[in-house]
C-alpha cells in the first residue's frame, strides 16, 4: 500500500496552489491503490486545507531555518522526513523552489527523481508521466528505488472539492541542529502590479511578431489585464528586445499548460508550440491562414490581429 | 580560480520526434546535435570570468559522451576560450538519467577540485533539469539555479536567480554550481581561427574505471516514450466583420469550450 507525501511549498507563509492539485490527485491515487497521502509543510502556513483537500496527516517542522527558503537545509529537513517515514512517493511542484530542491534532496537520499511530471497512474506500481524535448513526446517513467522524487507540473491536476477532514499534524524533526549552510537567500525581488505568473495562470495570453512593434505590446497586456491572465511571448519579439526573457514562451523559455493558451500574431515555430501545447484549450488569432499554430489550436480566426484584439477584448469585458 | 564548466550536446530545437504510437525507445538517429543552449550562457561566463581574473584562471569543459561530441567541445567550448577538456567516453551511459550523469561528473569534478562549477539550467532533450542541484548535493557544496546575474568576490558569490514572479538572490562561499539561464550575457561565436587554434587544447579522455568508479545503475526506466494526444481540428470562426468574428469567438470560448 504506497504512501504519498506532497510537499506543501510556502513563502512567507503563502502556499502554491500546486500543493492543493498534488494532495487532490495523490489522494484520487491512494483511494485506488490504499495506502496514505501526508502533507509535509516547512515552517508556517495554513495547512488546513491540506486535510480538506485529503491528506490524511499533516507533517510540519518548525523553526527559523524555515523563515526563508535554503536548499541546503530545506533538503536536509525533507530527507529527514523521508529516511523517518519512507514515503513511496514524494510529490513537489515543480516551480522554482520545487526545481531547486527536487534533485539536490534526491542525490541525498539515493532515490530516484522524475522532474515535471504531468500525469500519475497506478498499475501495481506507479507510472510517472513527463514531457521531454518541451512536450513534443512524453515518457512513461517507472521507478526503482524505495522512495522517489517526482516534481509535478502546476495546473497538471485539478482539484478535488476540498472538503475532506481536517488532518491531524504532528511534528517532526528536520534534524537541523548545529547546521549553517554555505549559502543563503540574502533578498527577493517581487515584480511590482498586479501581474500573474506565466507558470501558474489559468489563462495566458501571448503576442509575436504580428504585434509589428514594440509598442503594440500594450495591446497584449491589455488584453491579458482584462482576462486576468499572465502576458507571454514569442522569443522572436523576446529577441528583439521588445519584453523580456521572463515572458518567453518555448521550449527556450517557460513551459505552460493553461486551461486556456491566446496566441496572437503568432506564427506558431516549433520551439514556441513545444512550450505551450499542453494548454487545455487553444486560441489563435492571425492573419496567416497558413501559420502551423492553427494546427495546435481548437480555434482561430484569420484575420489582422489589430482589427480583432480590440472587439475581442470588449466582448470579453462585456461577460457577466 | 578553477571553474569547471559541465556541458551537454543535445539535439537542436527545431527537432522533430518521429512516434505515432507509444514506443519503448526512440528514434535519435538523424538528430542534429548542438551545444545545449543553457550550457552556452554557462560556457561564456565561464571564459568572462576568465578574462577579468587572468591568468591565474582556467576553464575546462567536462562532458559524457561518445565521439560525436568532439565536435561540440571543440566548437562550442575550446574555440571560444575554455582551455581544456575532458569527455567521459563511456557506451552504458548512452540513455542514462541525469542522477548517474550527476554521480559520473562529481567525481570528475572531485578528482581535479574547482572553486566555481558552472552549467546550463536544465538540457533540452530530457528537460530535467537535475543535474546542477545533484552536483551541488555530491560536492556537499552551494547552489544557484536559474541564475541571470552573477558576481564573485573572494571566496564568495552572489547570483541573481529567477523565481516565479520575481527574482531571489543568494549569496554565498565557493566552491558553488551555478545553473545558467537565459539573459546571464550573451554567448559569442567561435572565430574560424579559433576553431583551428581549438584542436591543439589539450583534451582528456577517461572512462568511468579511470576514475575508480562503477557505472552508476539507474534507479528509472523509461517504460514507453509516447506522443503528444492528437488534438481535434481548429474551429475557424468565419465572419468578414471582425468584431463579429471576436464575438462569435467570445460565445464559444464561454459556451463550447467553457474556458472563460
Amino acid at each position: 500500500m504506497p504512501n504519498i507525501a506532497v510537499f506543501i511549498e510556502q513563502r512567507d507563509g503563502a502556499v502554491k496552489k500546486v500543493a492543493w492539485q498534488m494532495i487532490s490527485k495523490a489522494r484520487a491515487l491512494c483511494d485506488a491503490a490504499g495506502g496514505e497521502v501526508w502533507a509535509v509543510l516547512l515552517g508556517e502556513a495554513d495547512a488546513a486545507p491540506a486535510g480538506a483537500h485529503g491528506a490524511h496527516k499533516v507533517f510540519q517542522a518548525k523553526g527559523d531555518a524555515f523563515a526563508a527558503y535554503n536548499s541546503e537545509g530545506w533538503s536536509r529537513a525533507l530527507a529527514a522526513f523521508c529516511t523517518a517515514n519512507s514515503p513511496d512517493l514524494l510529490l513537489l511542484g515543480a516551480t522554482a523552489m520545487g526545481k531547486d530542491l527536487a534533485p539536490r534532496l534526491a542525490a541525498r537520499l539515493d532515490a530516484a527523481c522524475v522532474s515535471d511530471s504531468v500525469d500519475l497512474s497506478w498499475d501495481g506500481g506507479f507510472v510517472i508521466r513527463r514531457p521531454m524535448f518541451a512536450g513534443k513526446c512524453y515518457a512513461d517513467v517507472k521507478v526503482a528505488s524505495a522512495t522517489a522524487v517526482v516534481g509535478v507540473r502546476p495546473n497538471a491536476f485539478a482539484l478535488n472539492a476540498g472538503d475532506g477532514a481536517a488532518a491531524a499534524v504532528e511534528a517532526f524533526d528536520p534534524g537541523l541542529d548545529g547546521f549553517t549552510p554555505k549559502a543563503s537567500v540574502v533578498e527577493t525581488k517581487q515584480a511590482g502590479g498586479k501581474t500573474v505568473e506565466l507558470t501558474e495562470a489559468e489563462i495566458v495570453v501571448s503576442g509575436g511578431r504580428g504585434l509589428k512593434e514594440a509598442d503594440n505590446y500594450q495591446l497584449i497586456r491589455d488584453l491579458a489585464q482584462t482576462m486576468g491572465a499572465a502576458a507571454g511571448a514569442s522569443r522572436a519579439i523576446v529577441d528583439a528586445g521588445w519584453v523580456p526573457h521572463s515572458h518567453q514562451v518555448g521550449q527556450t523559455g517557460k513551459t505552460v499548460s493553461p486551461n486556456l493558451y491566446v496566441a496572437i500574431g503568432i506564427s506558431g515555430a516549433i520551439q514556441h508550440l513545444a512550450g505551450m501545447s499542453s494548454s487545455k484549450c487553444i486560441v489563435a488569432i492571425n492573419k496567416d491562414p497558413n501559420a502551423p499554430i492553427f494546427k495546435a489550436a481548437d480555434y482561430g480566426i484569420v484575420a489582422d490581429l489589430f482589427d480583432v484584439v480590440g472587439p475581442f477584448r470588449e466582448a470579453l469585458a462585456a461577460l457577466d | 580560480m578553477k571553474i569547471a564548466v559541465c556541458v551537454k550536446q543535445v539535439p537542436d530545437s527545431e527537432t522533430r520526434i518521429n512516434l505515432s504510437s507509444p514506443a519503448p525507445e526512440l528514434d535519435r538517429s538523424g538528430f542534429t546535435r548542438v551545444l545545449n543552449p543553457y550550457d552556452a550562457f554557462a560556457v561564456e561566463e565561464a571564459v568572462r570570468i576568465k578574462e577579468r581574473l587572468g591568468d591565474g584562471c582556467e576553464v575546462t569543459a567536462i562532458t559524457i559522451g561518445g565521439d560525436q561530441v568532439l565536435e561540440t567541445l571543440k566548437k562550442d567550448c575550446l574555440a571560444v576560450g575554455c582551455d581544456k577538456a575532458i569527455r567521459v567516453n563511456e557506451p552504458a551511459l548512452a540513455a542514462a538519467e541525469p542522477m548517474q550523469i550527476a554521480k559520473v561528473l562529481a567525481a570528475v569534478l572531485k578528482r581535479d577540485g574547482y572553486d566555481l562549477i558552472l552549467t546550463g539550467k536544465q538540457a533540452i532533450d530530457d528537460d530535467s533539469a537535475q543535474v546542477g542541484p545533484m552536483l551541488a548535493e555530491y560536492l556537499d557544496c552551494a547552489q544557484a539555479c536559474v541564475v541571470t546575474a552573477l558576481e564573485l568576490g573572494d571566496g564568495t558569490f552572489t547570483a541573481t536567480r529567477e523565481i516565479e514572479g520575481g527574482a531571489e538572490v543568494v549569496a554565498g562561499s565557493l566552491p558553488a554550481v551555478i545553473t545558467c539561464q537565459k539573459g546571464l550575457n550573451e554567448p559569442r561565436l567561435p572565430s574560424l581561427p579559433n576553431i583551428m587554434k581549438a584542436g591543439m587544447k589539450p583534451q582528456e579522455t577517461l572512462t568511468c574505471a579511470d576514475l575508480g568508479l562503477e557505472v552508476p545503475a539507474a534507479l528509472s526506466t523509461v517504460a514507453a516514450y509516447v506522443p503528444p494526444a492528437p488534438r481535434d481540428a481548429c474551429t475557424l470562426v468565419q465572419n468578414d466583420d471582425p468584431a463579429a468574428a471576436a464575438k462569435e469567438l467570445v460565445r464559444l470560448l464561454r459556451e463550447e469550450a467553457k474556458v472563460i
